[in-house]
């Protein structure tokens, strides 16, 4: 390599080595507000005030859903399996929602604690299998959905 | 060391007469695991567990997402090449792959959104996954636009090099927003050898077709691009006139 | 196979919307970025035919041309 070619690699080595850090370091200092949802962990903590307008991620607790008979509304518990938070909805699921499905609900909590959710969202796993593959998996106690949905860092 | 390989490949007269031998046989692979893939992916694949027959959508939107993240480190590669070494075929790489890369991040945008509408239950979401994703799609089409709004030829073309090496960054954090942030999307799978676990072959084998063939269309797609802009750049070279005269 | 009957295939168990368009929009794509450069290249290689025509009397004679070699790769 010639001498003029080295010095011309090593000047655009260095605007990009330091375009990187610099949006490196924005991207750092944004990391805390780039998560898309609050983990019942969090909330249980008080790290989110009454009737702010925020996401939970969460599992749908096993045996928590209420559906009402008259009407959309239903009643589940999210939690992470350390922490609960009860969820009201009135509204449309997503096909994917059931018990011990991963979800993110939008809304704000109540007074009384509860999450009134305008929007319930199904988070799909990495996973995928045929039902036969699941029912196996089941019977031999090593379904992976538990690990479904790790508490945020 | 010998450099005479390199200067050789930066020839464009020798680029395209070699690309012209390849590109049958890259054309009869891509039609060969195109097929095996689609009528694997459609008729074969059990339904999902939780999604149905909507995992059919996994086998368009994960090898054309997962391959519109090659784009800025190609463009990157090329640009560092034309920059040092002033190599004219590298420029022409980076300026062929940036509008089919918009094609491919705005297929893995759509496809993903369809994908999501009735899994998630909502079409869109600025997680962190989806807004990286939108911003490449954007950064493509501002080199596009770089190189049509500089008149001079030179400037475009070091501009656009520059902005290519930049625009990886946007790669590493579209494949680690999974595991960095919380978001809707979900993480990247690993997939097993084993046949009676969760993603196991019967998944990933019709899977590795599809991302086989959406690689040798991305190879042949920008061949034929990187050929077209190679006879407009050269039209006054004798290859190439006596190329037009024989045809 | 997973399904029975052509009907079955067609509805994608409900997901017809979905499946389908997904599978629609990626024929289009491929069918864009494979015919658009060769219709491209076929447009290129007439319009320098019709040009080299109109500039070859000027020029006496098809040896004329130059810079073959200085055109090519690397300039220095």
């Amino acid at each position: 390599m010639r001498p003029h070619r080295r010095k011309r690699l090593g000047i655009i080595l260095f605007i990009a080595t330091g375009l990187s850090v610099a949006i490196g370091l924005t991207l750092y200092a944004l990391s805390q507000n780039i998560d898309l949802f609050y983990t019942p962990t969090q909330v249980a903590q008080g790290e989110v005030a009454a009737g702010q307008r925020i996401r939970i991620g969460g599992m749908v607790r096993e045996g928590s859903v209420v559906s009402a008979d008259d009407s959309l509304a239903v009643e589940f518990v999210a939690t992470d399996y350390v922490h609960d938070v009860p969820i009201f909805h009135e509204g449309i699921l997503p096909d994917l929602f059931r018990e011990g499905q991963g979800i993110v609900v939008e809304g704000s909590l109540d007074t009384a604690g509860v999450f009134q959710a305008s929007r319930v969202l199904a988070k799909h796993d990495e996973n995928y299998m045929s039902p036969e593959v699941k029912a196996a998996l089941d019977a031999a106690g090593a379904s992976s959905e538990s690990h479904q949905m790790q508490p945020g860092t | 060391m010998d450099w005479t390989w390199f200067h050789k490949w930066g020839s464009p007269k020798w680029f395209y007469e070699l690309s012209g031998k390849w590109l049958p046989w890259l054309v009869g692979s891509m039609v060969l695991c195109l097929t095996v893939g689609i009528v694997w992916a459609l008729l074969f694949v059990p339904q999902d567990y939780q999604q149905g027959l909507t995992n059919r959508i996994f086998y368009v939107h994960v090898p054309v997402a997962s391959i519109s993240l090659a784009f800025f480190p190609l463009m990157a590669i090329a640009g560092t090449v034309f920059l040092v070494w002033r190599m004219k075929l590298a420029d022409v790489v980076v300026k062929v792959a940036a509008p089919l890369g918009a094609w491919f991040t705005a297929l893995a945008l759509a496809s993903g959104s369809i994908w999501g509408v009735d899994t998630w239950g909502t079409w869109w979401i600025w997680d962190g996954r989806l807004t990286s994703l939108l911003l490449q799609f954007f950064l493509l089409l501002g080199v596009v636009s770089l190189r049509t709004a500089l008149e001079d030829s030179e400037g475009a073309a070091r501009a656009c090099a520059l902005l290519s090496i930049v625009g990886c960054i946007n790669v590493v954090v579209i494949k680690y927003s999974v595991d960095w942030w919380n978001t809707l999307h979900q993480p990247s799978t690993d997939f097993s050898i084993a046949a009676d676990q969760a993603n196991g072959p019967e998944i990933w084998v019709p899977l590795v077709f599809m991302i086989l063939a959406v690689y040798l269309f991305f190879a042949i797609s920008l061949i034929l691009s990187t050929r077209n802009e190679i006879l407009q750049r050269e039209k006054r070279s004798q290859w190439v006139m006596e190329l037009v005269k024989r045809s | 196979m997973q399904f029975s009957s052509f009907q079955e295939f067609i509805q994608m168990g409900g997901y017809a919307f979905n499946v389908w368009s997904v599978y629609g929009m990626f024929a289009v794509f491929l069918a864009v970025n494979l015919l658009g450069p060769l219709r491209r290249n076929k447009q290129i290689i007439r319009e320098l035919k019709r040009r080299y025509e109109l500039n070859a009397p000027a020029q006496s004679g098809a040896s004329s041309a130059n810079s073959s070699a200085e055109s090519v790769g690397d300039s220095q």
